[in-house]
């Protein structure tokens, strides 16, 4: 049994080998592949690293635009928060006693969750410009309902996730789910929760970028700008800005991680 | 205080604990010695209310133990302090002190007291009865073994059960510590006229700060005797590896 499972492996790995070598004869390895004047472009693009654009207004204006930037980020991470939080308790089913509710809500939230985060945030910017027009509104809300359902999502795992002898401890002390919850299950599922949460900030604000085309001002918008005219040198600087924020939320995360370590 | 009538307990892997009976007055202090494996856990999981017998009846205080099922109800008759102390690390000290007042606090009053500690008067003299008054704001999980084991009976303290159930409350820690733990709970016990029922690795201990002991072996009772009639041969007996079962206790 087990050699014949062997041989029909190989073969099949041979057959998609095979089907791999076919495919690279279909590519027209012509002029048409790479555009003749890239390198040209990306050799400017590249030199510009060197100098980058320092003028104080520039500067302003990029320092201005971070600090939109991060502002819509943690607008729409607190709205996220505020939808996966609660949700992912629900889908974790944790304060449900009987069975039958917990598998209601486990199922029934996840169904919910799912939905919200398997629509990127770029389509839900369409949606929500459709609906809003090009508005800050828009960009919010686009971002906030999926990260709201990978919040919900990875919460309800953490929530489940945490020591049991604790919270069984505390059940046999008298307390219900609810308190169990409050004394137990969060405060050991709160530096997870945290560390999560500013993962998931970092993400929103590299999102936020992106997201400048429904009219969000910021960093995104800046680079655009910045690109359409050509002047990489000006993209150089936001883009260090760019790297300069992640850096900054990174280190406060470690701060907060350390001092919530148990 | 507990009465037990040919109670059994079966797991997959085989007898947990033949048909036992048993019977424990108020007040007393009970140690349970045995082997790994012989049953002290489940007998004191028993006698807790956190598992159910397979046949066989428990009373505690008269009362049937499958009539106690609210949480609340039982947690007043009984407290357990468990081997590995099963505080909640991230908390102050003095929330998980509090913890021990869930079952009889509102929800409102539980979440209150996370911001402002209710009782922080009574939370504060359990603490300085197990010897640790000035650790209230401490992080749990900042305290050395013993201490935490300390903070565990301040949390049944607050609680304040008739009768506490220990199973190896002194397993993590060291012997000079371990003994200054048993003494510390046997006295608590006492001054409080609470009853005592504590699983015991060391036999010792037993002997010098219980006045009855317990011997199990293979799940069935070996000997029930105040602690100075205890010998040395009973001891031995109990002990003898010969004719062990294998571990079959899980939880």
């Amino acid at each position: 049994m087990k050699s014949r499972f062997t041989e029909g492996r190989n073969i099949l790995t041979l057959v998609l080998l095979a089907a791999f070598v076919w495919s690279l004869t279909t590519i027209p390895w012509g002029e048409d592949l790479i555009h003749a004047g890239g390198g040209q472009a990306f050799v400017q693009f590249v030199t510009a690293a060197l100098t980058p654009e320092l003028s104080p207004t520039f500067l302003q204006r990029a320092l201005l635009a971070s600090w939109q930037t991060l502002a819509y980020a943690t607008a729409s991470m607190t709205l996220a928060i505020a939808i996966g939080f609660p949700l992912g308790v629900v889908a974790s089913g944790v304060l449900a006693r009987r069975a039958g509710a917990r598998l209601t809500s486990i199922y029934g939230v996840r169904l919910i969750l799912a939905f919200l985060r398997s629509i990127h945030e770029l389509v839900w910017a369409w949606l929500f410009v459709v609906a809003f027009g090009l508005s800050p509104m828009a960009g919010i809300l686009a971002l906030a309902i999926p990260y709201g359902g990978i919040l919900g999502r990875v919460y309800a795992e953490v929530l489940q996730d945490v020591p049991q002898a604790p919270l069984h401890a505390l059940r046999v002390a008298g307390a219900s789910e609810w308190k169990v919850f409050l004394y137990g299950r969060f405060p050991m599922a709160l530096p997870d929760l945290l560390s999560y949460g500013f993962y998931r900030w970092e993400c929103s604000i590299r999102s936020a970028a992106i997201l400048s085309f429904v009219g969000i001002p910021g960093l995104g918008y800046l680079i655009q700008v910045s690109l359409i005219d050509l002047k990489y040198s000006q993209v150089w600087t936001l883009l260090a800005f760019m790297v300069a924020i992640i850096v900054l939320v990174e280190s406060w995360s470690n701060l907060v991680r350390r001092r919530l370590a148990a | 205080m507990f009465m037990l009538q040919e109670v059994t307990k079966r797991y997959p892997q085989g007898v947990a604990l033949a048909p036992l009976s048993l019977a424990i007055n108020a007040g007393e202090q009970v140690a349970i010695a045995g082997p790994s494996g012989s049953g002290k856990t489940t007998l004191l999981h028993l006698i807790g209310g956190v598992i159910q017998p397979d046949a066989g009846d428990i009373s505690i205080d008269g009362r049937s133990l499958s009539r106690l099922r609210s949480g609340r109800e039982l947690a007043r008759l009984v407290g357990v302090i468990h081997q590995q102390h099963d505080l909640v690390p991230h908390l102050a000290v003095i929330h998980n002190v509090l913890a021990g007042r869930l079952g009889e606090w509102g929800l409102m009053k539980s979440l209150l007291s996370l911001v402002f500690p209710q009782e922080r008067d009574a939370a504060l003299r359990a603490l300085n009865q197990v010897g640790l008054p000035d650790k209230l704001y401490q992080r749990t999980s900042q305290l050395s073994g013993g201490e935490q084991q300390r903070v565990a009976i301040a949390r049944v303290l607050m609680q304040a059960p008739q009768a506490i159930l220990a199973d190896e409350p002194v397993a993590s820690l060291d012997p000079a510590r371990a003994e200054d733990l048993v003494r510390l709970l046997t006295q608590l016990a006492l001054s409080t006229g609470r009853t005592l029922v504590s699983s015991l690795h060391s036999i010792e201990l037993a002997r010098t700060y219980f006045q009855r002991i317990v011997g199990l072996r293979n799940g069935e009772l070996q000997f029930d005797l105040p602690a100075a009639a205890v010998t040395v041969s009973m001891l031995e007996r109990l002990y003898d590896l010969q004719g062990l079962r294998d571990e079959v206790e899980v939880y």
